[in-house]
């Protein structure tokens, strides 16, 4: 029987829940020091004088690097400016200044409070729009607006048709203003890597969503030939797009191991990993949408600043407007510097704070218009991407219409502020759609006469379960049971090259290399025989997909109800159906588990989650799980889950991406059920208690 | 976090005299319960001890004994343990639902009672090191900054609001805390143990450094007294009250003979609201009732610029859980 679409549980389940797996933060290496880093306390200043002797001093520490004897470029941490491990200006509370080797923790903690450093502080800015103010301090030179991908310093601008016409030409025009806060990625495991020199080898135990792109971003800014960088994770607990390539704590760690000579462990803190690395990008969106008296879209412009923090790692789009049928689009987006923690790639980086903005408008457009806002989707939604190319396959319609069923949107929906009751119930739904790109990754497999099939895959298995979905892919194109499949995974000295768990790209990429790998070695079993002795037979492929002349996407629509208590302000999600086109879905157990997972993050950050900055000062009030008020056990809602199986001719049996999807409709769809409930818009996330007793006031 | 030795006291009397040696000696000593919160204080440096007097060693604080005098708590007792004991949840309902409130079961596996009520504030500023009058500095930094979690009721010059679930409970149950230190041991009330910024802006209670919070000691059972504690907070665990009200009432069939309203999150301390819960008295408790006590438990409410919500909130939850605890 064929295991593919049926629900498996995760191959490794039994060690991650017993303590048997190592995970990076388990590696004890013979001789290994403990790291810590030095950060700013200041969100913007000049560092006039920095002094080591004092904790070099220190009874147990072996090495301190700062910018004045560390002079590497961390290249994957900004793309238009040059980031040093250690910049001097220092632009956020948090930007490390130093960091420390020793013995043990504490006394690498110790020596921290012993480097003195002398800042002289410099003006800084926490708003992105006044950061484009004229006469407003330059972050970086040349100004605080992030050259645009041609490298000029103008705003990414996107247009079709003409937006001047189809606004004039239009019957109602409506405009709207939403913001969308910054909100960290949270993932459970902490950050840490273990870095060990052995001669003119690195090794290098990362905790990362992609061994071969930290491999390469390490050996590139350490100037070392790949062959001498091994980068190794065997176990990963999430990153949600915060850990993929190399970090700044990865050459830290290697550059302190190389001055001590001996391993090094660096791990960063709870409250490290909410300021020094990155989160989603706040935006501001400014909309003007044009449509004829009948619901139908004319025109869509947007306006939006997203605020990239202090360096530029990410594209800093604001997206969504793909999931309207419009003639005249224009679209300017301003990636723009602050002094505040970086803001960069976290599930479906642009799309959740995107979609807030524009699936709110249209919501709020099909109220005025007063129209369903299920048959205004209908009557919108995309037929073809950017209304131009084909989709290789078409779900949304579907997923509309079957959630509405399964929702029982119908009997549910009323119009806005309908129920005069102290907890008013009230629903709404969003779209979602996200790229389901196909391209280069490797696999190998390899046949001996036990019988066993080891799938040596790159992935490191960031939570969505991807060593379990090459087990299915290689036994379904191997047709062979699951349990002949062995997964070798999360090592460069053992695995080829395999794209990083980002983009929701690696059941697509590498699960097509799986594919291609199996025909090669059933092609030899073919004509060699099953291998017997000591014969091994060794498959290999490393396929290249493109897709020409349409565009491959995954789409969903989700719905929700919720109650808000009008006298207290709760709003509590009471019933929620997520219907997914993502294709032929692998593995039912996991691919519910992604989606409810998603949904559940967006409640977070629809609701309660944000880095809040104090406006004097410029330092982050409230950093860590506690403060910045993640989602508990108890906050995430029943999430019913619907899959509506498109075929698709591309991607490991027609599979497209399920991990980032979940996360997109999910927050504009709870701002619009509280809006259908009581017939305030909340504009600006979070929807949290404070704002719903403003907008009831 | 800076290396510091820790004691285990196995009596009181051992527990105290560690404290005055090491003071004597030019230490900072501290102690702590189930460190739940002491340790996070120690990792951020806000509080940097020389030695720690672990109570957990020191025997039989940690019980619930009940006579026809009154029902004492160990302070060494877990928030879970409470929050669990028969006794307490049938006579005193509103201290074992507070206790319930508290965190997550982690939290409550560890933290004791006495903890609870000691704990420091949990203000951002005070949290990140600002140097404010709880750090020994000489400002609020949240008077005029970021103050959505703040007082709704202080005068000043601290804007925190006191973060104990038990402690309003407590307040409202008419408990008296025995405290004892190098000269002899006293017995505080509840609405005395709590202290206001204006009276010591450094400090959230009258214990002094040498101090322990013994046992928390609470008039007997009376049947016609029924009592609740309700929190409402930003997610449904895991964190601080934004607001919340221990409420006691005393019913003689459908009429209130005596009441106490004691609000959390809304000021430096437990905050006490005899006026609001007078009206209550000799009345039957119907909505229009409680929506009168709720509109007295807020009337002089003075808000800072950013938790004005706070006012409808208290109101919205001291109205419905008067009306709730009549109707049990
Ligand atoms: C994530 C998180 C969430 C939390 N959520 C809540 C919440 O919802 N509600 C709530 O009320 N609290 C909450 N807390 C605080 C927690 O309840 C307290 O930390 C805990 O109850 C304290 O008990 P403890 O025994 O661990 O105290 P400790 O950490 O040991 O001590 C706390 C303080 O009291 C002092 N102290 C302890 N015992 C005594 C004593 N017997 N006499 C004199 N002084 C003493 C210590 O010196 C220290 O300053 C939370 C804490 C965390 C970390």
């Amino acid at each position: 029987m064929s295991v593919l679409g049926q629900p498996t549980p995760r191959i490794d389940a039994a060690s991650r829940v017993t303590g048997s797996a190592r995970y990076t933060g388990d590696v004890r290496l013979p001789g290994m020091l403990f790291a810590r880093v030095l950060r700013s306390p200041h969100p913007h200043a000049r560092i006039t004088a920095i002094r080591p002797e004092r904790a070099l001093a220190l009874d147990g520490v072996k090495a301190v690097i700062t910018h004045q004897n560390c002079r590497i470029v961390w290249s994957s941490g900004d793309s238009r400016n040059t980031r040093y491990l250690f910049n001097n200006p220092v632009r956020f509370v948090g930007d490390a200044v130093a960091a420390v080797a020793a013995i043990d923790p504490h006394v690498a903690e110790e020596a921290l409070q012993l480097i003195e450093v002398s800042y002289q502080t410099l003006p800084f800015l926490l708003d992105s729009e006044k950061a484009l103010q004229p006469g407003a301090i330059a972050i970086h030179p040349g100004g605080n607006l992030s050259p645009n991908e041609a490298g000029v310093r103008q705003p990414e601008v996107y247009r079709r048709g003409s937006i001047d016409d189809g606004l004039r030409e239009s019957e109602l025009v409506y405009e709207g203003r939403f913001t969308s806060a910054h909100v960290n990625n949270a993932q459970m495991e902490p950050r840490v890597s273990v870095a060990s020199w052995d001669g003119d080898e690195l090794t290098v135990y990362a905790s990362t969503q992609g061994i071969s792109n930290c491999q390469r971003d390490l050996a590139k800014d350490l100037n070392l030939p790949l062959e001498r960088v091994r980068v190794v994770c065997e176990y990963m607990g999430g990153g949600f797009g915060n850990k993929n390539q190399c970090h700044d704590f990865d050459l830290m760690a290697a550059v302190l191991a190389q001055q001590a000579g001996v391993p090094v462990r660096l791990e960063l803190t709870r409250k490290e990993d909410y300021v020094a690395v990155h989160g989603r990008w706040a935006t501001h969106q400014y909309y003007k949408i044009g449509v004829s008296r009948d619901g139908t879209l004319q025109a869509i412009q947007l306006r939006g600043y997203s605020d990239m923090g202090a360096y530029r790692k990410s594209s800093g789009s604001i997206a969504g407007i793909e999931l309207y049928r419009c003639p005249h689009v224009e679209t300017t987006v301003h990636p723009v510097h602050t002094n505040t923690a970086v803001a960069a790639n976290y599930r479906a980086p642009a799309y959740p704070q995107g979609v807030f903005g524009l699936d709110s408008m249209m919501d709020q457009i099909a109220h005025e218009l007063k129209i369903d806002p299920l048959e205004f989707r209908l009557k919108n939604a995309t037929r073809a991407y950017h209304d131009e190319l084909p989709y290789t396959s078409y779900g949304l319609e579907d997923c509309i219409r079957r959630g509405a069923d399964v929702f029982e949107w119908r009997k549910r929906w009323r119009r806005a502020a309908s129920d005069t009751g102290v907890v008013k119930r009230g629903v709404g739904m969003a779209m979602g759609s996200f790229a389901a790109r196909v391209g280069r990754s490797s696999a190998v497999i390899r046949l001996d006469a036990s019988g066993r099939y080891a799938v040596h895959v790159g992935v490191t298995d960031a939570g969505g379960g991807a060593k379990t979905t090459m087990a299915i892919i290689a036994a379904e194109a191997l047709g062979v049971p699951l349990d002949r499949v062995t997964i070798v995974s999360g090592d460069t000295d053992r695995c080829p090259y395999s794209i990083g768990e980002s983009g929701s790209r690696t059941t697509n990429f590498t699960g097509y290399a799986v594919v291609e790998a199996a025909r090669d070695l059933k092609q030899q079993i073919e004509t060699r025989g099953l291998p017997t002795g000591s014969v091994v037979l060794i498959g290999s492929a490393t396929p290249e997909p493109v897709i020409k002349g349409a565009a491959r996407y995954s789409f969903a629509a989700h719905f929700v109800e919720v109650e808000v208590d009008v006298e207290v302000g709760g709003l509590r999600v009471v019933k929620y159906v997520a219907a997914h086109d993502s294709g032929r879905i692998v593995n039912p157990l996991t691919a519910r588990s992604q989606v409810k997972g998603g949904v559940t993050m967006g409640l977070g950050m629809a609701l309660h989650e944000q880095l809040l900055y104090d406006p004097r000062t410029g330092r982050p009030l409230n950093a860590g799980y506690y403060g910045a008020r993640v989602m508990t056990h108890l906050d995430a809602p029943d999430v019913e889950v619907l899959f509506v199986e498109t075929q698709d001719a591309h991607g490991p049996y027609g599979a497209k991406p399920i991990g980032e999807p979940p996360i997109i409709p999910s927050v504009a769809a709870v701002a619009n059920a509280f809006f259908n409930a009581t017939g305030r818009r909340i504009r600006d996330l979070p929807i949290s208690r404070e704002r719903i007793l403003e907008v009831l006031a | 976090m800076k290396a510091f030795t820790n004691v285990n006291p196995r009596t009181l009397e051992d527990a105290v005299s560690a404290l005055t040696r090491s003071r004597a000696s030019g230490a900072r000593a501290v102690v702590s319960g189930g460190g739940s919160d002491l340790l996070g204080l120690i990792k951020e440096r806000l509080v940097q001890p020389d030695i720690v007097v672990n109570l957990k060693t020191v025997a039989g604080l940690s019980n619930v004994r009940a006579d026809a005098r009154a029902t004492t708590i160990g302070g060494l007792i877990t928030l879970d343990a409470l929050s669990r004991e028969a006794h307490i949840r049938r006579d005193y309902q509103g201290l074992a639902e507070a206790a319930a409130s508290v965190g997550t079961p982690q939290i409550r596996n560890v933290g004791t009672l006495a903890g609870n009520v000691c704990q420091r504030p949990w203000c951002w500023y005070l949290r990140n090191g600002y140097a404010c009058y709880k750090n020994g500095g000489d400002r609020c930094f949240a008077s005029s900054g970021e103050n959505q979690y703040h007082a709704i009721f202080s005068q000043g010059p601290s804007y925190i609001v006191h973060p104990s679930d038990t402690a309003p409970a407590l307040v409202a149950l008419d408990a008296r805390f025995r405290v004892v230190g190098p000269r002899g041991e006293r017995l505080v009330n509840a609405s005395e143990f709590f202290v206001l910024p204006r009276v010591d802006p450094a400090r959230e209670n009258v214990l002094q450094d040498d101090e322990i919070l013994a046992e928390i000691v609470l008039p007997p059972a009376v049947s016609s007294r029924r009592s609740t504690y309700a929190k409402i907070l930003d997610r449904e665990a895991w964190t601080h009250a934004l607001v919340s009200a221990a409420v006691v009432l005393d019913m003689d069939g459908d009429v209130c003979r005596r009441a106490r309203i004691v609000l959390g999150g809304v000021a430096p301390v437990p905050w006490d609201r005899p006026r609001a819960a007078g009206l209550l008295e000799g009345q039957r408790v119907t909505p229009e009732l409680a929506a009168a006590v709720a509109e007295a438990a807020v009337s002089d409410a003075r808000p800072l610029a950013k938790n004005g919500y706070k006012v409808p909130l208290t109101r919205g939850l001291v109205g419905r859980t008067v009306l709730a605890l009549a109707r049990q």
